[in-house]
């Protein structure tokens, strides 16, 4: 009895001792051996800036699939093209918003957080990266309305889980002096290599600083020319981007999906994938053979079915291409220049023609100084220019430039619709910034298209709509009833953001 | 098709019948020299079996030295070691209760009456004659208040097993499963989604229906109490199959074979053939553009020309689904070893399950190889129990979204067109002559299903070893020490092919990976039972327990093959490495004391202590990273202590409280990054890992249950009824919230919420005949839950919502609503006018109104009614099953809508519909299909035949002259009827995931109906 007592006496202990270890070493089981808990900031930078250039995903929708059709750059026959015909998919409508929050804000607001703690990085570094947010965001209000911008991206550092939806005007105020505090914050230092759109060059920053400025400010020259004026007129005086050397694009490489072109990796074949739907417009090949413009062996190739270049009319479908008088068959039309549309074609962001052409307007205006006569050449010659980045092959001589503008003189009189025109050719393949140019300016003067089915009623669509699910969600709701917003998510696109009032 | 190894195995016993056996029989009487008819006579650890005729005699063959067990419901079982003897005269006592004993947490054996709970309790038979490839889906209405849905996911597809309701807001809503002692992983392995995917299967599946003696269902909280942590959604114990002891060496074999058909619930309009705007197409390019859409003119039998060129007439082609898929089997074949001496027995087994799936080119292998084996020595004993079993899928079909989904395809072609002139080359379905995918329509991301089943991939092979191995010492008579380590561990390598041609991926994809995942238990008990004297007894339990888990995951994939068709990882133009890591432990200590009085009152308290990795800070700040969970019950036989009329059996009251909680994933406290693929020109690209906001602290979820029960059994045992009322409150629920998109995140990892779960569970058997030559009994289950989400995110804020699932039409969705049950299936009605009209806007379009909720997606209401009959050798049963209360979301007829095949879209084509043309009358249901939602949320309430089975034992005079002991042949069918229904096209249990959020359905593989024979030999 006495060795059972002893026995049952050695085990409690033992339970003891393993109750007094009951949680020994969990702090090292629970710590994760295959993440880190703070990261170089370059690293981030140089991720935002790729995911920013964006996915397929977004590209193709909201990108390719609305913008480039809405716009007018390309057409297609295919159903799935809705922009081409103003119908309505609510998941393509939604694809930037549903991406550029997640894969774009949250790690440019972190990263813009780490170094206003100030124990990393540099000044130099916020400046770029707060110019940077301009980029991700300016887009998005432009493309659907009153969006989450002061409290976006905030999950993780201020614990904000449903943020509030602020107003355009007050997201384009904000930008803009955003911009110039950021600009200002420029100086020695920054991300060098790991900014993979100049290298760390602070004077292109600068630059590219208050060109953004230049298309934030001139973006409200109809709904408010007084503030529009005030930073058009900053943002030259800070100087702006002259030459092709200036341009902010993006190199995208072959390799996995982060590293391509989200344009390319919808269009070029080559791939592995191509989805061979979209056409250049007749409104856009119309143009360019009318004024005998180069671009026309630029921008794309020679119809499969032969003959000379030819864009495809948008808003027309299988069916009624049939009765089409300027080809019956897809492939009686323009595809896009393969060479501009590769994996590893840079992505433009900002370019030194479009920041000349709005400076040109600036001086038709009367906001800027300058001739606006030399103010368009340049535009139109570095736009010209600027597929040499995609290939030498496409580089444009000289000559031929100035044939073109000997061609097409810069006329006063008309000048809006030259501007207009040529700033929707430098953009083409920016197509976000191309379809919200059109809707400030009215230029070029498209013509829409009346298909069965559409949600604008004939009308050029205005924006996009908003992801539904958003749906029930205060913050939405809000802004739901502050833009007079309905129900139904396929009327949005018949309404004019904020600072479209023409 | 058949194995050499299937005609092998049954030779073997041909060879090796000459084991001793001989006839016992005898006459089986009451105390009172009645004699007792049906009572089952049935050697120990066997199949082999007989029941007593009118005058109570039997006659069995037996093994020399084996065990017979004689019972009978109202009766004490008696267990009689046959020796020498011949003939037997039994006298059974009644009041069985005293002595039944049921398996319960820890594998602990305790009496019924003592059980202040509810459990459930299967026979393995049950679920071994009309076999599911996943075990878990055979326990369909066979136990009240567990909810099992089946998914269309085909046959290595997982289950849903539900006990009383959801009560986790995310994270694991199925129970905790034990073999023999041993708790093992039941994760799915992955399920499809919104963009598709396939379900790679979980962990119940590896269970051998073969080698389970029975199951207990532990449904409440007391009942789990011992599980602490992992008891918050109920506990199935099951236990294996052992040799009896002193029972000499029988060798069963037995053969199951079930065919499977596809119920065919497809009803799309035939009138009208492919094109737009009421027009055939004209052009190849037209018949390319609209080779998906029904909107084409009326069939009138013209010849018309189709996506390849050719022109067909104009007419419908027949049903594709049928000519699809093709007819499915699954043939089981189980050989086993069992017996036993004085001090040990054992059982080994082998059994070999081939699963040819209705989809074609797919199928599942699974090879089980188990023991049970057991010896003492003096005061020791030592066991060893557990399955080795390797299992391989080929092809697990792609769901949900149309990318390399043969379902979608098959179901949405248009009626003029017939599937099979989607074949293209018959030596590689799918492909065209150069090899690449045959392309029937202009959008590349639907894919040819010849092309998605032949081509396509989605390979895994599982070897997994789970079991344990346990050693005891009695100090003295009624204390014992038991020690057990427990282990489950399987390798998981898995393939998923894109093969090179595919239209939207044309130079392929490929990912592989090996995952090894791991569980160890340590679990050390001393327990000591002593009647302290004539009234009362005790029955204490003190233990420990240390559970570790590991999940490791290597693998490689990328894009884009450099030499064509040759699909290895090598040959990627893109490769990528993928590495994950994770690991938890959870320590425990726990103590059980059982009181007794008179054997009529039992008082049970439970304690459990759980220390967790995954609630401490890794970086040493402090948290709160334990929970204690305690029970109590009471149980109190009515006819033991009070005077009640004699055909009052037994009549239990019982009530119990308990407490127990959920567990959390590792590594969820702080922010991390990581980097992010291969960098790009030279720089490092790096990131936010988290998808979801890290919380600041986590406590582990909390749920209180409050049950009571009364279980009653009358007339001898004739009648049994066991009624059961919980209430059940689940708070501080550990999950991941859907936020809005704009915050970064998807989702907030926080400790929220309350649900609660009351309901009733009822099991009634009655046995309203009972003779020799006529038995017949009526088991009803039947159980309601009322669920309800009291509070999610903040509890001061009302009509909050989470969003568990979204579907790929992005217009329907699956949210968690305060206020409501679980799993409400949400979607944009129509814009109505005052009058409740629909209201249209100027092109005559229904106008989309406010998304809202539908109901739940979770049948609250489970029935189950099985009738059992036998005559003489011959026996026969039949389950319905029946669910109510619960809605779908029919994406298939959302998608019948937008492509013109459902019937509901023949109204108009000729005259229009209000302002719109006829030619336009798609863009009315068009705008229906992606924007109003409502019209596809149906009523999913149904009533199956969800079983029947006939089968005949062998009479032992033709035994005798066969060279085998016993034998029986069955008939069993699973899933033979739909009764009854409200869905159109599809079976209201046609969901594609397992996940929480349940009610979206999206082109899931059709449900089966199988049938075949079982075969059961004994030598």
């Amino acid at each position: 009895m006495k060795i059972i007592t002893y026995k049952i006496g050695i085990l409690l202990i033992a339970m003891l001792l393993f109750q007094t270890s009951c949680d020994d070493n969990f702090a090292e089981i629970n710590r994760n051996p295959t993440v880190a808990t703070s990261i170089d900031p370059g690293f981030q930078f140089s991720l935002v800036q790729l995911r920013t250039s964006g996915g397929r995903y977004e590209n193709w929708r909201a990108g390719l699939i609305y913008s480039s059709m809405m716009n007018q750059h390309m057409a297609a026959l295919c159903g799935y093209w809705n922009g081409d015909k103003y119908t309505f998919n609510g998941g393509y409508n939604s694809s930037l918003f549903d991406r550029a929050y997640g894969e774009q804000v949250k790690d440019m607001q972190d990263l813009i957080n780490t170094l206003e703690q100030g124990e990393v990085g540099d000044q130099t570094m916020l400046g770029m990266a707060r110019i940077w947010r301009t980029v991700i965001f300016h887009r998005l209000t432009d493309l659907y309305g009153d969006v989450p911008y002061s409290e976006a991206g905030l999950g993780a550092i201020a614990g904000i889980d449903f943020p509030k939806y602020d107003d355009q005007q007050s997201i384009y105020m904000d930008m803009l002096s955003e911009l110039e505090s950021a600009v200002g914050q420029l100086g020695s230092g920054g991300f060098g290599s790991a900014d993979l759109i100049f290298g760390g060059d602070v004077d292109k920053w600068r630059k590219f600083g208050n060109s953004m400025m230049l298309r934030l400010g001139m973006r409200l020259s109809e709904v408010d020319p007084g503030t529009a004026q005030s930073f058009v007129g900053k943002a030259i005086a800070g100087g702006i981007m002259t030459d092709n050397s200036d341009d902010a694009f993006l190199q995208h490489t072959t390799g996995q999906g982060i590293n391509l072109n989200g344009i390319g990796e919808v269009l070029d074949k080559s791939n592995g994938f191509g989805d061979d739907c979209p056409r250049l417009s007749a409104t856009l090949v119309n143009g360019l053979v009318e004024r005998s413009d180069p671009r026309l062996d630029i921008l794309g190739v020679l119809p499969e079915n032969g003959g000379g270049h030819n864009g495809l009319p948008n808003g027309l479908d299988e069916t009624t291409i049939a009765d089409n008088a300027t080809g019956t068959n897809i492939n009686d039309f323009d595809r896009v220049n393969p060479l501009i549309v590769s994996v590893s074609s840079p992505m433009m962001f900002m370019t030194s023609a479009e920041a000349q052409l709005l400076a040109a307007e600036a001086a038709v205006r009367g906001w800027g100084s300058g001739d606006a006569a030399s103010l368009y050449a340049a535009g139109v010659s570095n736009a010209m220019n600027q597929w040499a980045h995609y290939d030498a092959a496409l580089a444009v001589d000289p000559s031929v430039i100035t044939d073109y503008l000997a061609a097409n003189p810069f006329d006063e009189g008309n000048a809006m619709a030259q501007i207009g025109w040529e700033y929707w050719m430098a953009t083409f393949l920016n197509e976000y910034e191309a379809f919200a140019n059109i809707r400030r300016s009215g230029h070029p003067d498209l013509t829409p298209v009346d298909y069965a089915g559409n949600v604008t009623n004939g009308q050029l669509p205005k924006r996009l709509a908003y992801p539904s699910g958003e749906s029930g969600r205060e913050p939405f709701e809000a802004a739901k009833a502050a833009q007079g917003l309905s129900n139904d998510f396929s009327t949005y696109m018949s309404v004019p953001v904020w600072w479209d009032v023409n | 098709m058949i194995k050499l190894s299937h005609l092998i195995i049954p030779l073997i016993f041909l060879a090796t019948t000459a084991f001793g056996q001989k006839t016992v029989s005898g006459v089986v009487n009451t105390t009172d020299g009645d004699a007792l008819i049906g009572v089952n006579i049935i050697e120990q650890g066997t199949g082999n079996g007989t029941i007593t005729d009118l005058d109570g005699s039997f006659s069995l063959l037996v093994s020399d030295n084996s065990t017979i067990v004689v019972s009978y419901s109202g009766f004490q079982t008696q267990e009689i070691e046959v020796g020498n003897q011949t003939s037997f005269d039994i006298v059974l006592e009644e009041g069985a209760y005293l002595d039944e004993v049921v398996v319960t947490a820890l594998n602990i054996g305790r009496k019924k009456r003592a059980l202040a709970y509810s459990v459930g309790e299967l026979d393995g038979s049950s679920v071994a004659t009309a076999k599911e490839v996943n075990i878990g889906n055979a326990l369909a209405g066979k136990v009240a208040g567990v909810n099992v849905s089946n998914p269309a996911t085909g046959a290595g597809g997982s289950s849903r097993i539900v006990i009383r309701g959801n009560s986790n807001i995310s994270g694991n809503n199925q129970p905790l499963i034990v073999v023999d002692g041993v708790p093992i992983n039941n994760d799915n392995l992955g399920s499809a989604g919104m963009w598709g995917g396939q379900d790679w299967g979980d962990g119940l599946s590896s269970v051998n229906a073969d080698d389970v003696e029975s199951m207990t269902v532990l449904k409440g909280n007391t009942a789990g109490a011992l599980y602490g942590y992992r008891a918050d959604n109920g506990v199935i114990l099951i236990t294996t199959k052992k040799g009896s002891k002193n029972g000499g060496l029988s060798v069963e074999f037995n053969s199951n074979f079930q065919a499977e058909t596809i119920m065919d619930n497809y009803d799309f309009q035939t009138e009208y053939g492919h094109g737009l705007n009421g027009a055939k197409p004209t052009t190849i390019e037209e018949a390319l553009a609209q080779g998906l859409y029904s909107w084409g003119d009326q069939l009138d039998g013209s010849s018309v020309i189709q996506f390849d060129g050719q022109s067909r007439p104009y007419s419908a082609a027949g049903n594709n689904v049928n000519r699809f898929y093709r007819g499915g089997s699954t043939f089981t074949n189980s050989l086993s070893l069992a017996g036993g001496g004085e001090n040990h027995n054992f059982r080994f087994s082998f059994t070999n399950l081939d699963n040819v799936g209705i989809i074609p080119n797919s199928d599942l292998e699974r090879k089980t190889f188990s023991t049970n084996t057991n010896i003492s020595h003096g005061r020791f004993t030592a066991g060893i129990s557990g399955s080795f079993v390797i299992e391989g899928v080929n092809n697990r079909p792609r769901l949900s979204d149309s990318p390399g989904n043969a379902n979608y395809t098959a179901w949405s072609l248009p009626p003029s067109i017939n599937i099979e002139d989607l074949i293209g080359d018959p030596n590689k379905p799918g492909a065209t002559a150069d090899g690449t995918e045959y392309q029937f329509n202009d959008n590349v991301f639907v894919t040819n299903p010849y092309w998605a089943a032949h081509q396509f991939e989605g390979n895994n092979k599982k070897n997994r070893i789970f079991g344990s191995i346990n050693m005891g010492y009695e100090f003295i008579d009624g204390l014992t020490l038991n020690g057990k380590v427990g282990i489950d561990r399987f390798t998981e390598s898995r393939r998923s092919l894109t093969p090179y041609g595919t239209a939207f991926s044309t130079l392929g994809q490929l990912s592989e990976s090996n995952r090894n995942v791991q569980e160890t238990n340590l679990e050390a008990t001393l327990n000591y039972v002593k009647d302290i004297n004539e009234t009362i007894g005790i029955n204490l339990l003190i233990g420990g327990n240390q559970q570790r888990n590991s999940n490791e995951v290597l693998g490689g994939g990328g894009s884009n093959f450099n030499v064509p068709f040759l699909h290895t990882l090598r040959n990627l133009a893109n490769q990528s490495v993928n590495y994950g890591f994770s690991q938890f432990q959870v320590n425990s200590l726990f103590g059980q004391a059982e009181i007794s009085l008179n054997s009529a009152l039992y008082l049970t308290v439970t304690a459990r202590q759980d220390w967790f990795s995954a609630l401490t800070d890794p970086n040493g700040a402090e948290t709160e990273n334990s929970t204690f969970y305690p029970s109590v019950g009471l149980a109190y036989d009515l006819a033991n202590g009070l005077e009640l009329p004699g055909v009052i059996d037994f009549a239990k009251v019982r009530a119990s409280w308990a407490q127990v909680g959920g567990a959390t994933s590792p590594y969820q406290l702080g922010l991390t990054y990581g980097i992010v693929g291969q960098g790009h020109l030279g720089q490092a690209l790096g990131s936010i890992n988290n998808n979801s906001v890290p919380p600041l602290g986590l406590v582990p979820s909390t749920n209180t249950e409050l049950e009571l029960g009364f279980d009653v059994r009358l007339f001898k045992g004739k009648v049994h009824a066991d009624l059961a009322f919980y209430s059940r409150e689940t708070t501080d629920g550990i999950l991941s919230a859907s936020i809005s998109g704009a915050s970064g995140f998807g989702s907030k990892t926080v400790n929220v919420g309350k649900i609660t779960n009351k309901g009733v569970e009822a099991f009634i058997e009655v046995q309203p005949v009972a003779t020799k030559n006529f038995g017949w009994t009526i088991g009803l289950n039947i159980a309601h839950n009322v669920n309800n989400v009291e509070s999610l995110l903040t509890p001061e804020d009302d009509g909050e919502e989470i969003r568990l699932q979204e579907s790929r039409t992005r217009n329907a969705y699956v949210h968690l609503v305060e206020g409501l049950p679980y799993s409400q299936v949400m979607a944009f009605e129509y814009e109505r006018d005052a009058s409740g009209s629909i209201m249209t806007d100027e092109n005559g379009l229904p106008v989309q109104g406010a998304l809202r909720s539908f109901g739940t997606g979770v049948h609250p209401t489970t029935i189950g009614i099985n009738n059992s009959f036998t005559f003489g050798d011959f026996g026969a049963s039949f389950l319905i099953d029946m669910k109510q209360g619960a809605v779908i979301y029919n994406a298939t007829n959302a998608y019948g809508y937008f492509r013109g095949l459902h019937q509901e879209t023949l109204e108009g084509r000729e005259s229009g519909i209000g302002a719109v043309e006829a030619a336009n009358v798609e863009d009315y249901y068009q705008r229906i299909a992606f924007g109003i939602s409502e019209e596809f949320v149906q009523n999913a309430n149904f009533v199956k035949l969800r079983e029947l089975i006939v089968s005949y034992n062998l009479p032992a005079s033709i035994t005798e002259k066969l060279p085998f002991a016993s034998g029986s042949l069955s008939f069993a069918g699973r899933n033979l009827l739909i009764l009854s229904k409200s869905t159109d096209n599809i079976d209201p249990e046609s969901t594609y995931t397992t996940g929480n959020g349940q009610g979206l359905e999206m082109f899931g593989v059709p449900v089966t109906r199988s049938f075949g024979l079982n075969l059961k030999l004994k030598f």
